[in-house]
């Protein structure tokens, strides 16, 4: 039996409608999170659950009574609230704070009595802060006072308990702990948990179910695996994101990747010799910086390659664990050829990509720019008894330019961007031939001002 | 055992704040005693015992009266004892609805006068004695009566201004309030001009003060006190929660627009009334609470009966030593509080910090 239902509502803030015709019932036991970006209405969303902004159309059922029509007294009982902002204007002790927490159930002249304090100390108990009950309230850490009102939330002995961004002050390890002990009385006591999240991940090791909202519309709601998906996070927040399922919690995470960014494009071609995660980070980069990226020979299933597919950069690709071959070799200096710069990661070599050396090799002969970072020196990551050093070596003497760092790589592509577009405007008027030749020249021109480096 | 060491603790104190109210409650009777020993006129203490323990019934007929001159009994029951009880219900008057005021606004400035009372009180005061408004009417003397209406109807309006649909936000309630009140200055500014040669009296009665004062105004202003404090009373504990901010207050159940609306109106009620009589005293209402909070802690529930009694003895004393320290001229009680409030303000501004908690 749903406990909470909220029936249509639609809330105002002066003329500014901020939740439209929200719907959603929870039950015993229950571990909701309310995700959405910033200005949603999450917080409205409690905000009118918890009988202080009256919904200006609809209905919200406690245990099948309009929350509105009870007396606060008589919510107080069944529901507590952990605000957002714990700013309290006197020098209340912790525990005077918690036992503010037995209010609805004491009458106007009753005094606090033995067995309210034995509840405020079962609750401080229970948040780890029994330790702190004589110290000021506002004497305390973020951390600490947020589970003082966590405790004093709880000295109501609510059904449902209402949260706003409760691990928003915390470090990871009280973050877990709040997050453990709100879990575990969700389920050994059925208390009813509504709590918004601004984390995720947290969210999604926690709730069983989740609501996500939108500019005050509910775009998903129901189980975590339904609403936590990539395409609704795309949807609402204009961030790619992998969810993927941990395999130590067992839980969902997500991974926001970037914001597309369409404004900067570049002539600049650029194709990634990489592997094992080497590129990630590059190819994020080029494509936001405006490049058109290419990669290749990836295996399918190595991390580059799920990046290049999330960015939706063209790979040339070879199954899981297999060697070149000889037709994907072909393919890939087929792609390697259009682009107008190779760069090599600091990729461990093994026999399985070493052909991708070999490759760079030829675009090089080519007149094809070749960049190689070596943020790890090859002989560390060369499993190929120095054949991979061998090649590189080689690609050195040929004219290919060594950087220390990405960084570097960027300042020159950016030079070589510019050359072209100069080159670009000259091969208008200088029709033919000239083109590569300028290039490669430039090239040279590049590698000597920056040979001193290395 | 410490396992209940602050269990303990916690049930101790609620028995220390009874103890300590005893305490302070027999420190004003003494107070009272006492100050009734200073003025002009040299009475002996022991006649002012025995002209004490002669009012007390049974007792009263033990003591032996033919030795007590009649002037002083005179002085000590007709001039000095409505006067003195008349500074207690005023200091416990403003000193209530300073916690109220501060408890509410949640605002260490906030005083009994930010919603305008003062100033209505003081347009009040001054027509009455500006046009001498039927100076006795029904045999009551009108000032008292005009000062009373002028706060009302002034809180009355600020309250009116600062209201949102059904809500009072405290924002617009002390702007509402500080925006009346520079308006009825302005209105007491213009009839000072015209006062003539009533100047002086508009002048002192701004200042504030006991002389004058008559049983039959302690009997007017002490059922509006004592049921206006009993009554703030009541939400002592609501006052607690309500510092936690209203909307967490309403979470708890606390019904914050009621509490808020029955507060301010009783707390307006007994400054209006103490006013009435006193004119303006200044800081009691600021100094008091701040005073007694730092002794006992924030908990309304002590702080306000506390605060109460203290305001009480506090403005006793300050009214015996505007009696007597220029005599033969008596000063303006409101100058004595001021100036003691004064630099006990530049304290409050420096010690904000700590006393305050914020």
């Amino acid at each position: 039996m749903a406990v909470l239902t909220v029936d249509g509502i639609d809330c105002y803030y002066g003329s500014v409608r901020v939740l439209e015709n929200v719907c959603l019932s929870v039950e015993e036991r229950d571990f909701v999170g309310v995700l959405g970006p910033n200005g949603s209405g999450k917080t409205t969303l409690l905000r009118s659950i918890s009988r202080t902004l009256k919904p200006h159309r609809g209905v919200i059922f406690l245990n099948d009574a309009d929350i509105y029509a009870l007396k606060s007294v008589e919510v107080a009982k069944q529901m507590a609230v952990v605000p957002q902002d714990n700013v309290i204007a006197f020098n209340f002790t912790a525990l005077d704070i918690v036992l503010m927490g037995r209010n609805p159930h004491l009458s106007r002249f009753q005094m606090e009595s033995e067995k309210d304090i034995a509840i405020a100390r079962k609750t401080m108990e229970l948040t780890n802060t029994w330790h702190l009950a004589e110290r000021p309230l506002n004497e305390l850490s973020g951390g600490e006072r947020q589970r003082v009102i966590i405790a004093r939330a709880l000295a109501q002995e609510p059904k449902v308990l209402l949260l706003d961004e409760p691990t928003v002050h915390l470090d990871i390890n009280n973050q877990l702990e709040i997050m453990d002990l709100l879990k575990d009385l969700c389920i050994r006591r059925g208390l009813i948990v509504l709590a918004v999240f601004h984390d995720f991940n947290l969210a999604a090791r926690y709730c069983d179910s989740a609501i996500l909202l939108n500019d005050g519309k509910i775009i998903s709601m129901g189980n975590l695996n339904a609403v936590l998906t990539s395409e609704n996070i795309r949807k609402v927040f204009q961030v790619d994101a992998v969810v993927k399922k941990h395999p130590i919690t067992n839980s969902l995470y997500i991974i926001p990747i970037s914001m597309p960014k369409p404004s900067l494009s570049r002539k600049l071609s650029v194709h990634l010799i990489c592997g094992a995660g080497t590129g990630t980070t590059l190819m994020k980069i080029l494509a936001e910086e405006g490049y058109n990226v290419t990669a290749g020979v990836l295996n399918v299933l190595d991390t580059d390659y799920e990046t290049a597919q999330l960015l939706k950069i063209p790979v040339t690709s070879e199954a899981p664990f297999s060697p070149i071959t000889e037709e994907t070799y072909k393919v890939n200096l087929e792609m390697m050829s259009k682009a107008s710069a190779v760069v090599i990661t600091a990729v461990p070599f093994g026999y399985a990509n070493l052909q991708n050396l070999e490759a760079a090799k030829e675009a090089l002969e080519r007149g094809i720019p070749t960049f190689v970072i070596e943020e790890v020196p090859i002989e560390q990551r060369d499993f190929t008894k120095g054949k991979a050093e061998k090649h590189l070596t080689e690609l050195k003497s040929k004219g290919a330019i060594f950087v220390k760092n990405q960084n570097e790589l960027l300042s020159l592509l950016d030079i070589l961007e510019d050359k072209l577009n100069m080159t670009k405007e000259l091969s208008s008027k200088i029709p033919g031939h000239f083109k590569s030749e300028t290039n490669s020249c430039e090239v040279d021109e590049v590698d000597g001002s920056k040979s001193s480096n290395f | 055992m410490s396992t209940n060491g602050v269990e303990t603790t916690y049930f101790r104190r609620v028995s220390r704040w009874k103890l300590l109210l005893i305490i302070l409650t027999v420190a004003l009777v003494l107070t009272i005693i006492i100050s009734l020993n200073v003025g002009f006129a040299q009475i002996p203490f022991s006649t002012i015992l025995q002209i004490l323990a002669k009012r007390i019934p049974f007792l009263g007929s033990l003591v032996g009266s033919s030795n007590i001159p009649y002037s002083a009994e005179r002085i000590i029951l007709e001039i000095r004892m409505p006067r003195i009880l008349a500074g207690a219900l005023v200091g416990a008057a403003l000193s209530a609805a300073g916690v109220v005021y501060q408890g509410i606004f949640k605002n260490p400035m906030a005083d009994p006068y930010v919603l305008g009372v003062s100033a209505g009180a003081a347009v009040g005061a001054s027509l009455a004695i500006v046009f001498g408004i039927g100076f006795t009417l029904f045999g009551v003397n009108t000032m008292p009566i005009l000062a009373f209406a002028g706060s009302l109807v002034a809180v009355f309006i600020v309250y009116n201004i600062s209201r949102v649909g059904s809500r009072v936000p405290v924002t617009t309630l002390l702007l509402s309030g500080i925006a009346v009140s520079i308006f009825l200055s302005a209105i007491v500014a213009i009839l000072q001009v015209i006062a003539g040669k009533k100047l002086h009296a508009v002048v002192f009665w701004l200042m504030g003060g006991f002389s004058g004062v008559e049983w039959k105004d302690v009997w007017a202003i002490l059922p509006l006190i004592f049921i206006g404090t009993v009554i703030i009373y009541f939400f002592a504990r609501d006052l607690n929660i309500l510092s936690l901010g209203e909307e967490t207050a309403q979470n708890l159940g606390v019904d914050v627009e009621k509490v808020k609306k029955v507060l301010l109106i009783f707390g307006s009620l007994v400054t209006a009334a103490a006013v009435s009589i006193s004119g303006l005293i200044g800081f009691i209402g600021l100094m008091i609470p701040h005073i007694t909070r730092i002794m006992i802690g924030p908990d309304h529930r002590v702080l306000l009966p506390t605060s109460i009694i203290v305001g009480a003895s506090f403005l006793v004393i300050c009214d015996a030593v505007a009696r007597v320290i220029v005599s033969p001229v008596e000063l303006p009680v409101g100058v004595i509080t001021a100036l003691s409030g004064g630099p006990f303000f530049i304290y409050l501004l420096r010690k904000k910090k700590e006393s305050y908690g914020v």
